[in-house]
């Protein structure tokens, strides 16, 4: 009896600790690159993507006055920053490309190009500017050379609860519930269960952390953010729309102790394109703000 | 006895696994504003139309917009509806209501700081309501989690505006929320579709972080004051190509007009272009077809239950009003011929008491033609059949068509109003010339229901039935009583309730807009007989364009001429 009660309690003890390992691979977590990233897509976020400028539309469409930094709490380093922006001075320098640098480019009027490189490296280029950001899901490879506007992105996948790819969603209540998908849920194919639509709409998310970039501007009128902010974004593939639409939701968090007192959030919205018609490159440029 | 509680045991651990913070959005979540921050909080507003994909309809609303229109008093304590609600400052609390055996959620509640408003996301399925439900300004929700999004969708809304500058949301506009957390962020993304003053959805996101420490700060308390001495009747509003303020925005940040109420063109990144070159003009798209007018006219009859003792009768034409007690049952029109038994058989469904009273709001045949079936199935207390009530210009009316005489009604009054009791209750009637010279509006005190016949309607136009002695002022004056009478409830939705002559349940919002809206379109009318437009010349300038989209191109082109020929003879 006590043997087979001594069984049974390292079973359960056994059980937890595996299901807290796939628990935390399924969020990501895991160390190295345990699959290709390309096979762990938990969404799909591939295609041409346009900008649908409905907010902020004033700084983006168009270039702020300078001094205009509604929104945005500068510090006084961050004030003085950007009270002596001069576009003049920047195009002389060759800076053209401050707006289109990782902590802008994102808020800029265009198009978004996102395809595989290879099985852990997602490109993402951008016509405004014509910039290009790699997305490295290997986290072996450290930033190295020169800071770039663009800076070195990781890329980690944040699978929806209950699993990714391959796993059923799991509720999160007894019985036969429709309810919401279960937190948790006991991690990666713990539970099995048919795979998901091939559409990989389903949930989950990519988070991507960047460093190693050059000093920029979050707006175009010369807001700045500096080589030492922290940038976070997440990219969610939203449920496709009853008129078909798809959209592509972009989370960004902005910590800047220089320039900001503290962070600066965004969501930015891109629609899917069936094709890459309108993609238009065109070079870093920044058009002088109204008189 | 020790396996099964090991067993219970490992259940309990199993069960209580950490959950992932990301779906759990319950919690007190406060605004971030670092997007539109100058539109959502101070509220820098006047001519700021940028982002929002209107089209030529939401331009000419906004266009014509005052500002001091909210100081008539129906105005002046609405809240923001959905589409608009999150994008002002805000905090709001969201928790989870469970079933309690299975612990499924049921819903997830949420109560918005802003105007007290209280909304509930219905996860268990439900349908929707159908189309004569009220509508509400947080309307009707369901939601369904996608992995780790929620996603809700709402209908049954309010009519409002996406900004303080007059941009317009109608209440055929439907909501698509996605709730997305990232430890203690929550995204809110709105995709909202307005078939009448979109050309495509508008889609718009929000931040909000989780309050570590309760804000106290979740009362909102509006009262209604009348600051400036002003006439309630008179509608503030700009005629076309006259609003003083409409560049005021425009000009304060350099921007040209044309970008400034771009639409749909102006959000995306081609537009810069036209926007360095400063292109004038700009072409607003038109939104999708508006989908058909749903027919009136059932394969059955649907009571309604509305408020206290009053019910709405759907599918037989207009609708019809029933009111039950102890005394009998009393009814508010009856419909079209062909409907009159089913008619019949949903009131005896209500209520077996006798049929005692009726009423005709005007001499319609969509209103009257069930008449006789009805009053032959009822009875007065002298054994007489049913008695019909009804203004004597419907009688008048009636006996020119030649209607039955078993039709007509031959208890009328040739007063402003009556009132009499029945079933515990006061009813009242007020005769308006408005659709016709012998409108009726019935109100019923003690269910606090107010029947309007054809004065209120929520699926046209005003109809003024010129042969018939319809009068525009004479329908305002309708709309104007019947904004005396109804009462909201504190936060604005339902107090008393409107059953219009079409269309669908009703309450004091919903009226002020029609009212508004025959008002700026009869100011318009008005202005252009006044400078000596012939009928074409004022069809062509399009006076009904920003409500087409809402009450049809047929019935506008019909309400133009008719107040065009009144106008016309009055001048």
């Amino acid at each position: 009896m006590k043997n087979r009660l001594s069984a049974f309690v390292i079973t359960v003890l056994v059980g937890l600790a595996v299901g807290s390992v796939l628990f935390a691979q399924g969020r990501g977590g895991g160390g190295g690159v345990a699959q290709p990233a390309r096979t762990a897509a938990p969404v799909d976020l591939t295609g041409y993507w346009v900008a649908v400028v409905s907010e902020d539309w004033r700084h983006r469409m168009a270039t702020p006055k300078k001094g205009d930094f509604e929104s945005l709490t500068l510090t006084a380093e961050g004030s003085r920053v950007a009270n002596a922006w001069d576009l003049a001075k920047d195009d002389a320098a060759g800076l053209q490309c401050k707006a289109f640098g990782v902590g802008g480019i994102i808020r800029q009027p265009g198009r978004l190009h996102i395809t595989w490189q290879d099985d852990n490296t997602l490109k993402m280029e951008f016509d405004a500017g014509t910039q290009t950001r790699i997305l490295n899901f290997d986290r072996t490879k450290q930033a190295t050379g020169e800071k770039t506007w663009q800076g070195h992105s990781i890329a980690q996948w944040e699978n929806p609860p209950g699993g990714g790819r391959g796993a059923a969603p799991v509720r999160a209540q007894l019985g036969n519930s429709t309810g919401p998908i279960a937190p948790g849920g006991g991690g990666r194919g713990q539970r099995g269960g048919p795979a998901l639509a091939s559409s990989l709409t389903q949930g989950g998310s990519l988070k991507v952390v960047t460093t190693n970039f050059r000093e920029g501007y979050l707006r175009k009128n010369g807001v700045p953010y500096s080589e030492t902010a922290t940038i976070t974004e997440y990219f969610h593939r939203l449920p496709s729309e009853p008129n078909e639409d798809t959209w592509l939701l972009v989370i960004t968090t902005i910590e800047d102790p220089k320039y900001l007192n503290g962070a600066y959030y965004t969501s930015t919205q891109f629609k899917l394109e069936r094709d890459g018609s309108k993609w238009a490159p065109t070079p870093c440029k920044t058009a002088p703000p109204p008189k | 006895m020790l396996r099964v509680g090991l067993r219970a045991l490992f259940l309990v651990l199993v069960i209580s696994t950490p959950a992932f913070s990301q779906l759990n959005i319950v919690g007190e979540w406060a605004g971030r504003y670092h997007e539109d921050q100058g539109d959502r909080v101070p509220g820098d507003v006047n001519g700021d139309f940028t982002g929002v994909p209107i089209n030529e309809a939401g331009r000419r609303y906004a266009e014509s917009w005052d500002v001091r229109r909210v100081n008539l008093l129906e105005h002046q304590c609405q809240p923001y509806n959905l589409a608009h609600i999150y994008r002002g400052p805000l905090q709001f609390r969201i928790w989870e209501e469970k079933h309690p055996a299975t612990q499924e959620i049921i819903a997830y509640k949420i109560f918005i700081g802003t105007y007290m408003q209280s909304r509930t996301i219905w996860m268990d399925g439900r349908p929707h309501p159908p189309a004569h439900a009220p509508h509400t300004f947080m309307g009707f929700s369901t939601g369904k989690w996608n992995g780790d999004i929620l996603t809700v969708r709402t209908t049954h809304i309010k009519k409002e505006f996406y900004r303080r500058s007059g941009i317009p949301s109608s209440d055929l506009t439907t909501v698509v929320e996605h709730y997305i957390r990232h430890g203690n962020l929550l995204s809110h993304v709105m995709i909202i579709t307005d078939p009448v003053y979109l050309s495509e959805p508008y889609v718009n996101s929000q931040e909000f972080g989780l309050m570590d420490r309760g804000n106290q700060n979740w009362l909102y308390n509006c009262e209604y004051k009348m600051e400036v001495p002003m006439d309630q009747t008179k509608v503030p509003h700009f005629l076309p190509g006259a609003n003083p303020v409409q560049d005021e925005w425009a000009k304060k940040f350099g921007l040209p007009l044309a970008g400034v109420w771009g639409g749909a063109e102006s959000t995306y990144p081609e537009y810069m272009t036209k926007l360095a070159a400063n292109t004038p003009a700009t072409t607003l798209r038109s939104g999708p077809a508006l989908p058909p007018r749903p027919n009136e006219v059932h394969t059955e009859v649907e009571a309604v239950h509305v408020q206290g003792n009053v019910y709405m009768l759907v599918g037989a034409g207009a609708n019809i009003a029933v009111q039950i007690g102890d005394e009998g049952v009393l009814v508010v029109d009856t419909g079209v011929a062909t409907m009159r038994e089913k008619v019949l058989a949903a009131i005896r469904k209500l209520s077996t008491k006798p049929i005692r009273w009726m009423i005709n709001t005007s001499a319609d045949a969509d209103h009257t033609s069930g008449n006789e079936t009805v009053s032959q199935a009822g009875q007065t207390l002298n054994g007489n059949p049913a008695d019909i009530i009804a203004h004597e210009g419907v009688l008048a009316r009636m006996t020119e068509l030649n209607r039955p005489i078993t039709e007509r009604p031959l208890n009328t009054y040739f007063e402003d109003g009556r009132d009499f009791s029945f079933n515990g209750e006061a009813i009242f009637l007020y005769h308006f010339d408005g659709h016709t010279n012998g409108d009726s509006i019935v109100y019923f005190r003690g269910s606090d229901v107010l029947v309007a016949g054809d004065i209120f309607l929520t699926t046209t136009f005003p109809v003024l039935d010129l042969p018939a002695g319809g009068s525009v002022d004479g329908l305002l004056a309708g709309l104007n009583k019947m904004l005396q009478i109804t009462v909201p409830k504190w936060l604005q939705d339902g107090g008393t309730y409107v059953i219009p002559g079409h269309g669908r349940i009703s309450d004091e919002a919903d009226v002020v807009e029609f009212r508004d809206m025959v008002y700026i379109v009869r100011d318009r009318i008005q202005d252009m007989v006044k400078r000596g437009m012939t009928l074409e010349q004022v069809k062509a300038a399009r006076p009904t364009l920003d409500y087409d989209g809402r009450y049809g191109v047929e019935s506008a082109t019909k309400f133009v001429e008719t107040v065009y020929k009144l106008l016309s003879e009055k001048k």
